[in-house]
């Protein structure tokens, strides 16, 4: 057969790509594709800072790998916000190091798919990530993140996240705050020696976490402890907490989602078992004060690496809840802006102290963090980063649900630690 | 001579072999981030080729796609890993070469298949589809809890793929190929890229050939093709087994993509997008199944990339519909007009659109003897 025109179009197609194939390709080399990979020129804005991927003379590119459209959107929203507010406030007031702050958000929706491409996206452009939500996420890309040596701040605190080189759990782990929380249970139930408590936990590395701080409180205070494993999408608690009833317990610990503490709230109370009941602060959402605010005021304490926002004795916690309202009104000031804060305080002092020491690369980034023994954000306690195998800090504060308040809660406790915390070991991983 | 000369000038014959040049020479100009969603796309090409297979020739639902292909991400980290901990975990391998485990995996997803046909035998349709779910509920709880084989929560670091001292991975040895350098992605494209030709040509002659017209009666009437003399219990639980090594084989390649496998990553949701796949590209056409797994795949992360350029997008983590809403309402919008326009999926347009051209190119193309072709040579 005679071969047609279109047949011909194709050859020349083919011949065209082969030629082209063999050719320079404009494609980058990779390796460089940072922007302002070179160290700035003396005399340029930026002085004799060293820089690398991510740092141009004029502006600072940090990551966000947030999760702004999937199951835990509104906290990423809140988190993003608070440091978009945080930047924008450095920015104001003539940035880091001569330059400005520019987030690079990105939108994973809790899917491990998303979440690396998006991570490829942006990984050779930033010289961190301040912001990175789920700890599935963070376990699937850790072995990335230490290659390429970012310094991340997961909105994540299970301990298994600690003894990374660059991954930096920000606050209190979820076992260590939990044995801090278990005290003041133990003293206000009040639990003696031989009684029983109930633990609702999520089958997840969170409440799987938790699980290791409330058996080592519970061994310590001699209380036994009466196990309730729930699947994280989970939202009927009647079979949990009629088990628990039945055991006779005599306050529960709940280490899961808002999603799980309203209704053990509501459960418990229309069954007529009103006692005492232990969450975690990701365990509470303001939204839940629509659902059960009576049940809350009067049995919910919430044990929280941080503050409650409505704190007036902490200025600086103070001015936040003013600020993000001014700049987001309409939003709820719930403990992901304080999370998200926190985080961008610690990043942000962490460019601060790698500017002062003039290197701004991801390396010089991450020896200014780990230098970092007494960081102060103003939220009524300091952070130690200097050994990657511990918490910053074994404190917690102790938080009491009051729908007066803004976020709807209020701090009972200060900043404290148990005294068995320390003893704890930490699990250890490999 | 000529006559074979003629066969290979064929204008579909020269589309395919111009699509693979295209292929093989993305590696030179793709950033990092088009060839990861590239790979994604091949990988999910070779596992939506196999649920095709099951669903779209025999027409057995499964919504357990998803525990298939985590048989095969899992099977290869333990074959091919070595016993050492992950996150708070002791784990164990059996440390087998790569290229073994990576056909280990196959099988063991294989077997896993075969040893549901048992139940795929007794169920039909529906009832199928349900039993299938519990596949990926039971693959949950033991991805979760089988610390020692998938390192629980965490996930587990998966071995990267070696052969002879050649791995897929950014180092050992670094390559540079016509001054660009050749990172993991670049070299696990040749690999998905070869991966995903063997597995279209076999799916291609199982189904032109007797097997693939067995699996076809069997779909349209079990008894008429039992009288004919199709062995309706064998071939069904025949098109389970392949269909799960196929979606062994993208776990596989899942698997060396990711370098770290998680468990929330197979849930039900990744079903799910395996058989909007299969009906997205056309049940029943291999062809299809690769288009169906490019356009969920590729779609949402093209439209999120560029959706900022639209008007009404803001930037991400602002107010108002970010980019990533933005792509899911297109690509939401995008499947509806593909099944409203074109129900036989995008093969169906593909071959509508192809039907004319060929009557108009005279009888040449279409009254053309198939039989003297070797099967499968159009690939």
């Amino acid at each position: 057969m005679k071969p047609g025109s279109g047949t011909r179009a194709v050859c020349a197609v083919l011949a065209a790509l082969a030629l082209t194939v063999t050719a320079c390709s404009t494609k980058d080399d990779k390796k460089d594709d940072g922007g302002g990979a070179n160290p700035s020129a003396p005399g340029s804005p930026g002085g004799k800072v060293k820089t690398g991927p991510g740092v141009t003379d004029t502006e600072i590119h940090i990551g966000e790998l947030s999760d702004l459209s999937g199951p835990y959107a509104p906290l990423g929203k809140s988190v993003t916000n608070a440091e978009q507010l945080y930047f924008d406030q450095i920015n104001a007031a003539g940035g880091i190091c001569g330059r400005k702050v520019v987030m690079d958000v990105k939108d994973h929706g809790y899917d491990a798919q998303k979440a690396r491409t998006a991570y490829t996206e942006i990984s050779g452009k930033v010289v961190g990530i301040s912001q990175m939500v789920g700890s599935a996420i963070v376990t699937q890309l850790q072995d990335d993140i230490e290659r390429d040596g970012l310094l991340t701040l997961p909105q994540a605190w299970a301990s298994t996240l600690l003894g990374k080189k660059v991954i930096q759990v920000t606050a209190t782990t979820y076992d260590v705050e939990i044995i801090n929380g278990f005290e003041y249970l133990a003293r206000t139930a009040p639990l003696a020696s031989g009684d029983k408590v109930g633990h609702i936990y999520t089958d997840d590395e969170f409440g799987a976490n938790s699980a290791l701080g409330v058996k080592y409180a519970a061994q310590a205070a001699g209380v036994s402890v009466v196990d309730q494993k729930i699947k994280p999408t989970d939202q009927d608690m009647t079979a949990a907490v009629t088990a628990l009833k039945s055991a006779g317990v005599k306050a529960i610990i709940v280490s899961a989602s808002p999603r799980q503490v309203g209704p053990v709230m509501v459960v418990t109370e229309s069954a007529g078992f009103k006692v005492p009941v232990l969450s975690h602060s990701v365990g509470f959402h303001p939204q839940l004060l629509a659902v059960a605010a009576a049940p809350m005021e009067a049995r919910l304490a919430i044990t929280s690496p941080v503050p409650a926002i409505s704190s007036t004795d902490l200025p600086a916690v103070a001015k936040l809840g003013s600020d993000y309202l001014a700049k987001f009104p309409g939003s709820s000031l719930d403990q992901g802006v304080m999370s998200g804060y926190a985080a961008a305080g610690i990043f942000g002092e962490d460019l601060k102290a790698a500017c002062a020491a003039g290197d701004l690369t991801r390396e010089g980034l991450v020896a200014a963090h780990r230098k970092q023994t007494g960081m102060d954000l103003g939220l009524g306690l300091k952070l130690d980063f200097s050994s990657n195998a511990k918490p910053p800090s074994y404190q917690t504060f102790i938080l009491k649900v009051d729908k007066s308040k803004p976020g709807g809660l209020v701090t009972v406790e200060p900043a404290h630690e148990v005294p068995g915390a320390k003893s704890y070991t930490l699990p250890k991983t490999g | 001579m000529s006559d074979r000369l003629a066969a290979l000038l064929r204008p579909a014959a020269l589309g395919t072999l111009a699509g693979l040049v295209v292929l093989a020479a993305l590696p030179f100009y793709l950033t990092d981030f088009w060839l990861l969603t590239g790979l994604f796309a091949m990988a999910a090409a070779l596992g939506a080729i196999g649920l095709n297979l099951l669903s779209g020739t025999t027409g057995q639902l499964s919504l357990g796609h998803s525990f298939f292909l985590a048989v095969g991400a899992y099977g290869y980290i333990w074959f091919a890993g070595d016993d050492g901990r992950s996150g708070t975990h002791d784990v164990t391998g059996l440390g087998l070469p790569t290229p073994i485990a990576l056909v280990a995996a196959v099988l063991l997803a294989g077997v896993m298949g075969g040893l549901f046909s048992p139940i795929s035998g007794r169920l039909r349709g529906m009832y199928l589809g349900v039993a299938t779910l519990a596949l990926v509920f039971i693959g949950e709880h033991v991805m979760n809890n089988a610390t020692t084989v998938t390192g629980g929560y965490n996930g587990r670091a998966a071995e990267p793929m070696t052969f002879f001292g050649f791995t897929l991975t950014d180092r050992e040895p670094h390559l540079e190929v016509l001054g660009i350098e050749f990172g993991a992605y670049e070299r696990l494209w040749y690999l998905a890229l070869v991966l995903l030709v063997v597995g279209v040509v076999v799916a291609r002659n199982l189904l032109r050939g007797r097997p693939g017209r067995a699996l076809g009666a069997v779909r349209d009437s079990e008894i008429a093709a039992a009288v004919m003399g199709v062995p309706v219990a064998r071939y069904r639980s025949a098109a389970f087994v392949v269909s799960s090594m196929y979606a062994g084989l993208a776990g596989v390649l899942l698997a060396l993509v990711f370098g770290r496998v998680i468990p929330d990553y197979f849930g039900l949701a990744l079903s799910i997008d395996y058989l909007a796949m299969i009906v997205i590209g056309g049940l029943g056409s291999v062809g299809g199944a690769v288009a169906g797994a490019a356009f969920v795949t590729v779609l949402p992360q093209l439209f999120a990339h560029y959706a900022g350029a639209l008007p009404l997008v803001t930037a991400t983590g602002t107010d108002g519909i970010g980019p990533q809403e933005a792509s899911r309402y297109l690509y939401g919008a995008a499947i509806v007009l593909v099944l409203l326009f074109s129900p036989g999926g995008l093969a169906g347009l593909a071959r509508r659109t192809a039907a004319p051209r060929r009557r108009a190119a005279g009888h040449g193309a279409t009254s053309r003897p198939r039989t003297k072709e070797p099967q499968g040579a159009d690939t």
